[in-house]
């Protein structure tokens, strides 16, 4: 592959392991048919075709495969679910409602190569047994949609969608199904109301996960677009290959997001755990900007628990315990998840000295007071109580108190809601509040009057009417 | 003294003696029959647009609305009967989303008149459209400007400078964002009526900071400085 040339100052860095974002930014590429057919396009599809569906799960389990959009579920295991006695249809349904602030890797996928999602699809569906999927687009990205129909209709066209695909008599057709700019929809069970074309309030699992029960009552398997282009690639190494990238229980590469305050922020796809904080956040995005130094990170989109830069932390358990420093961390799920926090979508939001917590937190706790369903009281409420808090600390108007009030209703959120929306919510807040307490609570003053405006007019009413 | 407290015991019942009242009812007393309504004869009235307005806003645009007035036009049948056909039969109700957008991007927000139209279409009550409209944020009530600006002021974005470019967008159009509320009220539009404003929350572009769309294009690394370009872009 080293005849690949990509555009001037989009070469990706000597770490990076391209898979997914191989054509991204690539010379003389573009999203249409012909050129993914001369690369060699829909030959895993046509291979998964010959295949019986249960090799090709079998396949995507050896691979150890873990979901790319969040909560990091092995993908395998999670299409093992549909009832074996079903007699319903089954549905797939690409998720590509991107809306986790921080995350920005499906857009790329979408608009620059588009049909590797649809071969990844195409294998997909057939291995789960699906005839009907829906790519769940968000409203944000209209031109993404228009470009995803063209792909469909082309690949149609060309007979790797329809009526008996090459002639193995498998069906399937792929509709784009345009969200609304909700945020929730991003959860699955959100996605599915939201398909059925209602309010996307989750619904409660378990007992039963979309994979028994979910679009119109029959199984379904959502998966994040990143993880349905894996597929692909697997399917291509083999299982037993694909697991050699990155380390054990990490395996594979994995779109990395930076943003935020440093030189050369971007997209890295890099193998799972291999690369470290210090080499993503130095060698790969150059470091921070002239005369700062980095304060902290939010490791997996800004639902993750945000990680001080002069932190420390014991990984492992008894005798393998290791002591490591923030920028020793590998990005993997299971050394952040050990560290506190999670590598959620690989959104990677960075912030230097110059960043005052407490704006940060504000904008935070404002996302998710917006984008709260309204379902399930503590979070509807809650999150709307932390945004006024903390509009209170940024504003300069509150009392010590208060961080131990915001901290209080973070922690009456967390696990007490229908869908992870609340400890989504929660968790940023919590995690400030833990790492930053001192600075919170040094921009509030114990002489601010802790009375609303509301309070304070009608005391002033009160005395000013004789007794 | 002993320092042990014994924990009450639940107390038992006799159940013998107890006298369990028969719970049918005595032979001598009336059932009231069910009162049957003659349905055939009631007229049924259709639901009609002033109850619908109730519940929705009703577009208060200054200046000059750039979108025709909802109609229901062969084109737009076409494309709706298409969308239909993605679904299940039994399932039309899915197409509530996609019926929408298409009303909107032909005629800017979604008007009381359209939602009888995409019930109607649908076969179900217009509440179940309203309530979709209502929830969502990428579904306007009110007259959009014929510009009409999205700035992300998520995180990343927000770090990079948006919530200046919003402050130098509105400054360049004359609009007032004073009463402007993300929940309530998220547009504001200009005393032109050409342009309107909204803030976006996170357009997934985290690593160009700051982004904005304008209608449907996408702009990238829009720092404040570039807002006045933006906006003659598309002037000429």
């Amino acid at each position: 592959m080293s005849d690949i040339t990509y555009l001037p100052g989009k070469e990706p860095h000597e770490n990076e392991h391209r898979l997914i974002f191989k054509n991204v930014d690539r010379k003389g590429w573009d999203p249409k048919i012909r050129t993914y057919l001369a690369e060699g396009g829909y030959e895993m599809a046509m291979k998964a075709l010959k295949m019986k569906p249960q090799e090709v799960i079998d396949e995507v389990k050896a691979s150890g495969l873990r979901g790319r959009g969040g909560a990091g579920f092995p993908t395998g295991i999670k299409w093992g679910f549909i009832p074996p006695n079903n007699t319903k249809p089954v549905y797939l349904i690409c998720n590509c409602d991107e809306s986790e602030p921080g995350t920005f890797k499906d857009r790329y996928i979408v608009h620059q190569d588009p049909h590797q999602l649809i071969e990844g699809m195409v294998i997909s569906a057939y291995a789960v047994g699906a005839h009907v999927a829906y790519i769940y687009i968000r409203e944000e990205f209209p031109e993404a949609a228009i470009i995803l129909e063209k792909a469909i209709a082309d690949a149609k066209k060309n007979g790797f969608l329809g009526k008996d695909i090459q002639g193995s008599g498998f069906d399937l057709e792929i509709y784009v199904h345009r969200g609304a700019a909700a945020y929730i929809c991003g959860e699955e069970t959100g996605l599915i109301e939201s398909l059925e074309g209602k309010r996307p309030y989750p619904r409660i699992k378990p007992p039963y996960f979309p994979a028994a029960i979910g679009l119109y009552m029959a199984p379904t398997i959502v998966n994040n677009v990143e993880s349905l282009c894996h597929v692909v690639h697997i399917l291509r190494m083999g299982g037993e290959e694909y697991i050699k990238l990155g380390t054990p229980r990490n395996s594979g590469t994995r779109i990395v997001c930076v943003s935020g305050d440093v030189k050369n922020p971007g997209y890295f796809e890099i193998e799972v755990g291999k690369v470290t904080f210090q080499e993503l956040l130095y060698d790969m995005c150059g470091g921070p900007k002239d005369g700062r130094t980095l304060k902290a990170v939010i490791p997996g989109g800004s639902s993750s628990k945000i990680l001080r830069c002069n932190e420390t932390f014991q990984i492992g358990r008894g005798d393998d315990a290791e002591e490591m420093t923030f920028w020793q961390l590998p990005l993997d799920f299971d050394t952040l998840a050990a560290a506190g926090s999670m590598a959620g979508s690989g959104g990677v939001i960075v912030m230097d000295d110059t960043r005052r917590m407490s704006w940060i937190l504000n904008n935070i706790t404002h996302f998710y007071a917006h984008e709260s369903c309204g379902q399930c009281t503590p979070c509807r409420e809650g999150s709307t109580w932390m945004k006024k808090v903390s509009d209170r600390i940024e504003d300069g108007k509150a009392t010590p108190s208060d961080v131990q009030v915001l901290e209080d209703i973070a922690y009456q959120i967390d696990g007490k809601t229908v869908c992870a929306f609340g400890e989504a919510s929660a968790w940023p807040v919590e995690a400030m509040i833990d790492k930053f307490r001192d600075e919170l609570v040094g921009e509030t003053s114990d002489d601010n009057d802790t009375r609303s405006a509301e309070r304070i007019a009608q005391e002033q009413f009160l005395s000013s009417v004789p007794q | 003294m002993s320092s042990k407290i014994e924990a009450p015991r639940p107390r038992s019942i006799d159940r013998s003696k107890l006298s369990y009242v028969s719970p049918s009812a005595p032979k001598d007393r009336e059932v009231p029959k069910p009162r049957l309504i003659d349905r055939s004869d009631v007229e049924y009235i259709r639901p009609v647009l002033t109850v619908l307005e109730k519940n929705v806003h009703s577009p208060v645009t200054p200046g000059v609305v750039h979108f025709p007035q909802f109609k229901i036009t062969p084109t737009l049948e076409k494309a709706a009967n298409k969308r239909i056909a993605q679904y299940p039969d039994d399932q039309r109700r899915s197409a509530v989303l996609p019926l929408l957008h298409e009303v909107q991007h032909r005629h800017g927000f979604i008007s009381p008149e359209s939602i009888e139209w995409v019930a109607e279409k649908l076969g179900i009550a217009a509440i179940k459209v309203v309530e979709v409209v209502t929830f969502y944020p990428g579904f306007r009530q009110k007259a959009p400007g014929k510009l009409h600006f999205r700035v992300c002021r998520t995180l990343s974005c927000a770090m990079g400078g948006s919530y200046e470019l919003m402050g130098k967008l509105c400054e360049l159009t004359g609009i007032d964002r004073g009463s402007a509320d993300t929940h309530k009220d998220p547009i504001s539009v200009s005393p032109c009526g050409s342009y309107s404003v909204e803030y976006a929350e996170c357009l997934a572009s985290c690593g160009t900071a700051p982004v904005c769309l304008v209608n449907d294009d996408f702009h990238e690394g829009v720092t404040p400085e570039k807002a006045e370009s933006l906006i003659t872009q598309y002037e000429s």
